[in-house]
């Protein structure tokens, strides 16, 4: 397996919903062809509204994550406000390309809440910003989970219904790749709560 | 007087010319010849870096005890991290005396375990007696060594039943052969053997040799990307062998395995942060 996003392999998902949003992601740490843990976190809370699922280099997860906890921190300090997720979706983006000629090895998904109106976007690894579709993938078996959604997948779910589709459709696609899976959560966000549910998926 | 002519030079030729004379019956097509040899040295299979060689994504063990031989193997088939089945048979059933396991190119085993099985059988026939295990993996090495550096992707295990007992040869396309009581073959072998040389004794029972394969298996596929699928055990005794599993479903192994333990299995034992 040659290439530094299938180096250590995981798969993301993010789904919009009618108020609501839904991420999902695979759990598995590995090396190569090695696993190393069946519980590794890829989705992060923010802010109240606001979700950011990574794949790829899992190095790079960590770093970009902690990038971003420190700027809505700052944030949140020099202005006095929560930040908006369309302001967030920005913010990543810049984030990325200011690493243009040595770029972090991830491919981010923002998904959030804004007055009730949900958000998706969704980034290469420089910056590129696509926030126009209703399901973003990313990872190493994003291909295969884009198989699912478009079977699965209707506009203006309801959340319970969003949960179980985003749940079948990382299960089904990370079933085909080989360093995806090992488990999995699915995180819907609602105006009311958050829900995080662990998948009993194959661990194989 | 020797004859130079390149298509029939080599090693390789003297296995088509073997059965043309009387028994003019289902005769298995011309084995490939080697045209060209490379004078670079082995051919690079996936870069030369041996532990990403997706052909031998697997894993698969046999071992020898005292009621005879168990194979049990896993069911993965991969084309880099795709996954194009789940249900693949790598075992290969020679005849009902010989097993052979697959590793490596499928299209290698099968073909040349396959021509093992001609082999045999023409063998029986002309001379009244079963071809020894020995002899038949014996048959297979001469074979591949044949075919050396040329680029074919074996890492098998024969298995079989003769007049001197039960015996368990590996081989592989380097033209190696060894006799042995344990062996594990694939990418998954390391994990396979850490749970076998744990728990091998020579005297395990049956149930307690196939307990020990499935789990095995089960670890290996757990750990390696390369193997997955189902655990299938066959069980090698004097009369012949016997498919003990036809299939178990790992992922039910795993659950099954963590609820012994009094856990779940969702990866959950040390409570990460979800969010």
């Amino acid at each position: 397996m040659s290439g530094i996003f299938e180096y250590n392999g995981g798969s993301i998902v993010g789904m919009k919903g009618k108020n609501c949003i839904a991420m999902a992601c695979d759990r598995r740490f590995g090396q190569q062809m090695s696993t190393i843990t069946t519980n590794y976190q890829k989705v992060f809370k923010i802010q109240d509204n606001i979700l950011l699922a990574l794949s790829g280099l899992n190095s790079d997860i960590h770093t970009f994550y902690a990038l971003m906890e420190k700027e809505i921190n700052l944030y949140n300090l020099k202005e006095n406000r929560k930040m908006k997720p369309t302001t967030f979706a920005n913010l990543v983006a810049s984030a990325l390309y200011e690493r243009r000629f040595g770029p972090f090895f991830v491919t981010p998904i923002v998904a959030g809440l804004e007055n009730g109106k949900p958000i998706l976007a969704t980034y290469d690894s420089i910056g590129c910003k696509s926030d126009l579709d209703d399901f973003q993938v990313g990872g190493t078996g994003g291909n295969y989970i884009y198989g699912a959604c478009e079977a699965f997948f209707k506009p203006d779910l309801s959340p319970e219904e969003l949960e179980e589709v985003i749940g079948q459709s990382l299960v089904s696609g990370c079933d085909r790749d080989s360093l995806s899976g090992w488990g999995g959560v699915v995180y819907v966000l609602t105006e009311q709560k958050l829900t995080v549910k662990i998948l009993k998926t194959k661990q194989t | 007087m020797i004859d130079f002519d390149p298509s029939t030079f080599g090693l390789a030729h003297t296995y088509q010319k073997e059965d043309k004379d009387e028994i003019n019956t289902l005769s298995m097509p011309s084995a490939p010849q080697v045209i060209y040899r490379s004078l670079n040295g082995p051919t690079q299979t996936n870069g030369g870096n041996k532990l990403n060689n997706f052909k031998h994504g697997t894993t698969t063990l046999g071992f020898v005890f005292k009621e005879g031989i168990l194979l049990a193997v896993d069911s993965r088939a991969s084309m880099g991290s795709f996954l194009s089945s789940e249900q693949v048979r790598k075992v290969i059933e020679i005849n009902e005396y010989l097993l052979g396991t697959m590793a490596g190119g499928a299209a290698d085993c099968q073909y040349w375990l396959a021509y093992l099985a001609n082999h045999c059988r023409t063998y029986e026939l002309k001379n009244g007696s079963k071809l020894s295990v020995a002899a038949a993996s014996k048959f297979l090495q001469g074979i591949l060594i044949g075919y050396k550096n040329s680029g074919l992707s074996m890492g098998c295990m024969i298995a079989g039943t003769d007049l001197s007992g039960q015996h368990l040869y590996y081989i592989d396309n380097d033209g190696m052969r060894l006799k042995g009581d344990i062996f594990s073959v694939g990418s998954g072998s390391t994990y396979a053997y850490g749970v076998l040389d744990n728990y091998y004794r020579y005297d395990l029972s049956l149930d307690e040799a196939v307990e020990l394969g499935v789990r095995a298996i089960y670890h290996a596929t757990h750990r390696d990307t390369a193997s997955g699928g189902v655990v299938r055990v066959y069980h090698i005794h004097q009369n012949g062998w016997t498919k003990v599993h036809d299939g178990i479903d790992v992922v039910d192994l795993h659950y099954k395995f963590a609820q012994q333990k009094g856990l779940v299995g969702d990866g959950d034992e040390a409570k990460q942060r979800l969010f």
